[in-house]
């Protein structure tokens, strides 16, 4: 199969790499871009371990053809941090006990970061809802719902 | 003993886990060597038949390197070795020899430049099927005397063992008199109970990476709750001296008991990467790993007797497992379930007997309580029935018959065996209560409308480790390096393993609390492996805290001694005279002479000191095996919402009280019982892998599409989940610790049962308690209460 | 041999891949490559799932995420929307919140977020699942498509374009490109409800009602049901108790059991036939009960 060239920015850098058209996104990220805090759970937009932002929108990179990210923005997990500095969503995930075994956490602190930028006032019901497709099976999702509640910026009951 | 003051146990550190929240922590499946091959696994697409031939060659022309099983060694064995050897069932090779023995199992596997490449050879191996058996897939079928035989004979130990009517094991148990228990009891209750097949469904799947080394050794990163076992199995069924096996220890993307046993993708990645000569990566697909392990489902046939004032005289307990295709230590199993059974309450008099049958499906193992759910479930909703037959209320039923301090208690089956000193039991039941408002629960006869509440209760444990004072049948030791650095800092060498409920975290603050060195200068890295630390057993039987961080603490008090006997020569004094502190503001440990604390050095001068002056290291390696198996009690009160309509069952609120003794990491301590509650609400609610009899398939055909499992939004919200620990200290634990892991778990499929009783009046025997069940029962109950208003109404006619 | 199919970490299909970047591009590729396997990729969500797990080939992929003239919102009458907007804009459009709730509400239950912003509504209808939770709500808003392609352009109700499991009267040289939901009348009101076995799930169950009211009268009325045939399906019968009837808890309840009554569901892995029938009945009434509210009726 013929390879293309595609250009996209990857946590902030702007990579030229070739790709086949039946490459996905999220092979692309873990072996060749060395990102492997992507994680692959079930291939099938079951889990939401591969969860990456392209364009700031939580997508699932198992079911992403690499070729269509082409122009695009993606952020993963390890492009999150400022430098040294944790993301808050980060800080408070550690601060909650929401992180157990780790392999569901990238995928929950990008799609938590995404529903924070999209509703800062989010109630607990409506972080509950967003988070529905991230699949965790060590923490019973209690403390992340926690550590998420304590991002919001207004706390309000539902 | 009286509960202390401490500096790290029971505090939070959130430096912890800070890989994890950046992508930076790296699991088997992240490893990548230069050079690597990518490999895939070819798998069974029948449930029993016959191997004729394999033919690779078609995939080898495309470049791939591939395997089947004339390319495995002859070697028999049992990929879970925490057994002694003479009561291990050994019945499988690397690949099938002879015939599949269930759909997913591994016949044959490529490995290739990429994973594609290795893919499109693997659809080019041609296999010549013999013979094909129509699947035995419930347990009833299997054993009947002209069902097909899965396996003619396989090893126990060294003997051999002609497998009948597919019977894998038995085991049968006597306690007192079991037909004078029953005369003298009043009230005998009997019920069959069913806990279904479900997937574990740990978010990382099966992984190894295999790098075969120059000498002829080899090493392998895998998914693994135990690197010791898989080093000593891979060294034997490779016959590589166990010196040239070196297992990295690795985080692991959950577990839940599935990686116990050596998984079976990682001697095929090592087969390919001796076959190939270079480094063989091996992820399982999803959809592979479905079909490659279970939790082991239960069948019980329990009557107890009792008297009418509650006291319980007799337990008679037949349970039957299917196991599926192989033998993953069904034995021990059987006599963990006997063990669970035995220690919740006293029954006087038991009769157990215990079957495990093979049957055409994924091998089960161990699952978060190894047949504790399974059998509290059946003892648990029985408990509850028999309460309501003599009229007492269930908590003081339980109260009344509870296996307590003094008593003893199987901490693994019927040979390991240790009398419980600690207890919160009844702590538990009457604070609990108070919380879940249990006084004001009413009968299912007073509930009415659409929408029912109801209330339930349900108490259990779990073992800490499998050690006794006599060592039994299971192996249980663990064990640890300590070394002080120039600088004061501290690194411990173990190959302890963490699943993520704070393992390692627990390790650090044992080692921090006894040398008073802060937290964050403990380090318990990732860079060890079967080759720089000692033998650690597995982190299985909820033995983390209690067996690894007891080993852990035994070596640094030894560490304490020879750092206080090189201070005792710089202080010019005795070591029995000096003090280890921790001074906060110097972020340093600190000794100096008692009484004088101004007169201190820190650590990190002596540990120079000794470096600069050649002293030698401050050093100690050794092992410890705990004599002890201490309960982790649990007790879960449960709300349910049953919806009349629809068969719905909501939990809006839990009450859950754990005794665990010092709590180590609170917060990690809390988020396992949680985390065991949502999985509890899927065992209990949801989650079942059923099979098409006959294909002999999964029906969700190892797609999670059709096997879920809770999401946030099927938990309470985080206010209405209360979770509190009882005030107890366990004597023989590491400052007085116990574990918590799997005694999360073993009630909450009976406290969610109870409370649908309470809520609607209606007992379900078979789990799980899906809409669909509920909803009919509910039809055929009030068609029922319809049916007997008509007979009373005719009489009066 | 179903096993060999499967490997979700990777897709084994060679393809040409194309991204058109004007809709008359894309019609010209699909035009040019009608005879051949050619699919179009859209969220992709349905379609690699399929590529993935159950062998779905394709010589040549479009894609038409890159076709700005399929990527418009037009609230002026009724709704229209291009095939290529993400279920997650369409479900943050006010208009769709305040005027097709059942719309609004299926979206909203579907899979999760990130499966949201990928996938599209026409992904969806076409996939053609018995279970597509968006299918109900359209057929009950009597929403149209438009089919383009280099001979022209024509326009189906959501109702007859599906005709089977995972069949449809598209043709192959056709792009569906937008969907045109009617406006909606003062004193309408519609309602969707979905069961699942969790949260994010395909459902057991599904329905839809769109009700208009006149007064204390039902003047027309929708009820459609996903998940228990071989495509979403209308309780015609059901509907004509309630048409031009004076709407009243017990006809309510009649209609109701009517709807479950001509339904043929099946047993399967997600539910059985027998819930699926008694749902029918409890969710009709709930849904007609609650759309016949919103449509500003009292009971």
């Amino acid at each position: 199969m013929k390879k293309i060239e595609i250009e996209f920015i990857v946590n902030g850098k702007k990579r030229r790499i070739f790709v086949k058209p039946n490459d996905l996104l999220i092979n692309i990220i873990r072996n060749d871009l060395y990102l492997t805090g992507s994680k692959y759970g079930c291939g099938i937009g079951e889990c939401g371990a591969c969860t990456v932002l392209l364009d700031g929108e939580p997508v699932l990179s198992c079911l992403t053809l690499a070729v269509t990210v082409n122009g695009k923005e993606i952020t993963t997990i390890e492009g999150l941090a400022k430098g040294d500095e944790l993301h808050p969503v980060q800080k408070a995930f550690l601060e909650n006990g929401a992180v157990q075994c780790g392999f569901c956490t990238p995928g929950m602190i990008l799609t938590a970061t995404a529903l924070l930028k999209e509703n800062p006032n989010a109630t607990e019901n409506e972080i509950r809802d967003y988070m529905r497709g991230n699949l965790c099976r060590c923490t019973g999702y209690v403390q992340i719902v926690k550590a998420i509640k304590s991002c919001v910026a207004e706390q309000k009951s539902d | 003993m009286e509960k202390q003051q401490y500096e790290f146990i029971g505090k939070q550190f959130d430096i912890k886990n800070i890989g994890k929240v950046t992508g930076k922590e790296l699991y088997s499946s992240d490893i990548n060597i230069p050079g690597q091959l990518y490999a895939v696994v070819l798998c069974s697409p029948y449930p029993h038949a016959e191997i004729k031939k394999i033919d690779y060659t078609e995939a080898e022309k495309m470049g791939a390197i591939c395997i089947g099983p004339d390319d495995v060694p002859d070697y028999l064995y049992n990929e879970r070795i925490v057994s002694i050897p003479e009561k291990t069932y050994r019945d499988r090779t690397v690949l099938p020899k002879d015939k599949v023995r269930h759909i997913g199992e591994a016949i044959a596997a490529c490995a290739a430049e990429t994973e594609e490449e290795a893919f499109a050879a693997l659809k080019k191996i041609k296999i010549e099927w013999g013979k094909k058996w129509k699947p035995l897939i419930d347990l009833d079928e299997a054993i009947k005397d002209d069902a097909p035989s899965i396996y003619d004979c396989v090893y126990l130990g060294e003997e051999k063992v002609d497998i009948k009517n597919n019977i894998a094991c038995e085991r049968n148990i006597d306690v007192g008199d079991i037909d004078k228990g029953f005369k003298e009891a009043e009230v005998v209750v009997e019920r069959t109970f069913n806990t279904q097949r479900i997937y574990h469904m740990q978010l990382e799947t099966k992984s190894a990476v295999c790098v075969p080394e120059a000498d002829g050794g080899i090493t392998v990163w895998t998914t693994s709750q135990g690197i010791h076992n898989v080093r000593i199995l891979l060294g034997n069924i490779f016959n590589i001296p166990l010196n040239k096996v070196n297992v990295k220890r690795i985080t692991l993307g959950g577990s839940f008991g599935s990686s116990i046993q050596m998984n079976s993708i990682t001697p095929i990645c090592v087969a390919l990467a001796l076959k190939a000569k270079r480094p063989v990566k091996l992820v399982s697909t999803r959809e592979d790993d479905i079909y490659d392990h279970s939790k082991y489902p239960l069948k019980t046939i329990l009557k107890i007797g009792a008297k009418k004032d509650g006291t319980l005289t007799a337990a008679h307990c037949r349970v039957w497992v299917e196991i599926g295709g192989h033998n993953i230590q069904a034995y021990p199993y059987l006599g963990c379930v006997a063990g669970w059974f035995a220690s919740l309450y006293k029954w006087k008099n038991i009769k157990y007997e215990g079957t495990a049958v093979y049957t055409n499906k994924v091998p089960t193992c161990a699952m978060q309580g190894y047949g504790n759910p399974q059998i509290n479930f059946a003892v648990e909703s029985l408990m509850d029935i028999l309460a309501e037959k003599l009229d007492i209320d269930p908590i003081e039923l339980r109260l009344k018959n509870y296996v307590g301090k003094g008593d003893e208690f199987w901490g693994q089956g019927p040979t390991v065996r240790s009398i419980i000193r600690s207890c919160g039991v009844e702590e538990m039941l009457i604070e609990g209560a108070k919380l879940a408002e249990w006084e004001k629960r009413t009968p299912p006869s007073k509930k009415k409308g659409e929408l029912r509440r109801g209330i339930g209760v349900a108490r259990g444990f779990h073992t800490s480790g499998t050690g006794g004072p006599n060592p039994g049948e299971v192996i249980d030791y663990s064990g640890a390096t300590i070394k002080i650095n120039e600088d004061g800092s501290v690194d411990v060498l173990t190959a302890l393993m963490d699943h993520g409920g704070g393992t390692w975290d627990a390790v650090a603050k044992v080692v921090a609390e006894v040398l008073k060195v802060p937290y964050e200068k403990v380090g318990i890295y990732n860079e060890v492996d079967t080759r720089t630390t000692v033998f650690d057993v597995n982190t299985h039987a909820t033995r983390g805290v209690y067996c690894g961080c007891g080993a852990v603490k035994f070596v640094a008090e030894k560490v304490k001694e020879m750092l206080l006997n090189y201070a005792a020569t710089l202080f010019k004094d005795l070591p029995e005279n000096l003090k280890l502190a921790c001074n906060k503001k110097l972020g340093q440990a600190v000794i100096y002479p008692r009484e004088i604390p101004e007169n201190y050095m820190t650590l990190g001068e002596i540990a120079e000191h000794a470096h600069i002056t050649s002293w030698g290291a401050i050093a100690y390696t050794s092992t410890l095996r705990q004599k002890n198996c201490p309960p982790c009690f649990i007790t879960h009160f449960v709300e349910v919402e049953v919806n009349t309509k629809t068969g719905e069952v909501k939990v809006p609120r839990a009450v859950i009280m754990g005794d665990s003794g010092t709590i180590i990491n609170p917060d990690l301590w809390e988020g396992q019982i949680i985390g065991a509650f949502s999985r509890g609400l899927g065992f209990s609610l949801l989650e079942e892998t059923k099979y098409d009899l006959n294909s002999g398939g999964l029906e969700c055909n190892g797609l999670i599409t059709d096997y879920k499992i809770p999401t946030t939004v099927e938990m309470p919200k985080v206010d209405n989940i209360i979770v509190r620990s009882a005030h107890t200290y366990e004597p023989t634990g590491p400052f007085g610790a116990k574990g918590i892991g799997e005694a999360a778990l073993s009630s909450v499929g009976s406290a969610v049962a109870n409370a649908i009783y309470n809520a609607i009046g209606i007992r379900f025997y078979d789990l799980p308690i899906t809409p669909e069940k509920v909803l009919k029962a509910l039809k055929r109950k009030e068609e029922e209460e319809k049916e007997s208003r008509r007979r009373v109404g005719d009489k009066v006619d | 041999m179903i096993r060999l199919t499967n490997n979700t970490k990777i897709l084994t299909q060679e393809f040409e891949y194309f991204a058109p970047k004007t809709l008359a591009g894309a019609l010209d590729l699909l035009y040019r490559y009608q005879d051949k396997n050619t699919r179009i990729l859209a969220g992709g969500t349905d379609l690699l799932v399929k590529m993935k797990t159950i062998g779905l080939d394709a010589d040549y992929l479009i894609s038409i995420k890159e076709i700005p003239e399929l990527k418009f919102i037009d609230t002026d009458a009724g709704l229209r929307i291009g095939a290529a907007v993400p279920l997650s804009h369409i479900e943050k459009i006010e208009k769709v919140r305040e005027k097709y709730p059942a719309l609004y509400e299926s979206i909203k239950s579907m899979a999760a977020i990130a499966i949201r912003n990928m996938a599209t509504m026409p992904g969806n209808i076409c996939n053609a699942s018995p279970a597509g939770d968006t299918i109900p709500p359209l057929i009950a808003y009597e929403a149209k498509l438009k089919l383009v392609s280099k001979r022209g352009e024509r326009t189906v109700l959501v109702e007859d374009f599906i005709t089977g499991v995972g069949k449809t009267i598209i043709k192959r040289d056709e792009l569906l490109t937008q969907v045109i939901i009617p406006e909606i009348s003062k004193n309408s009101g519609g309602a969707f409800l979905k069961k699942g076995r969790v949260k994010a799930d395909i459902a057991k169950i599904n329905l839809a009602v769109c009700l208009k009211r006149e007064g204390e009268i039902c003047k027309d009325c929708r009820i459609v049901l996903g998940s228990v045939f071989i495509k979403a399906v209308r309780a015609k019968k059901a509907e004509e108790l309630l048409r031009g009837q004076v709407i009243n808890n017990d006809l309510i309840i009649k209609t109701a059991k009517k709807a479950s009554e001509v339904i043929k569901p099946i047993d399967d892995i997600r539910s059985t036939a027998e819930y699926r029938t008694e749902l029918a009945r409890v969710m009709t009434e709930d849904a007609l009960k609650l759309a016949w509210g919103r449509a500003g009726g009292e009971l």
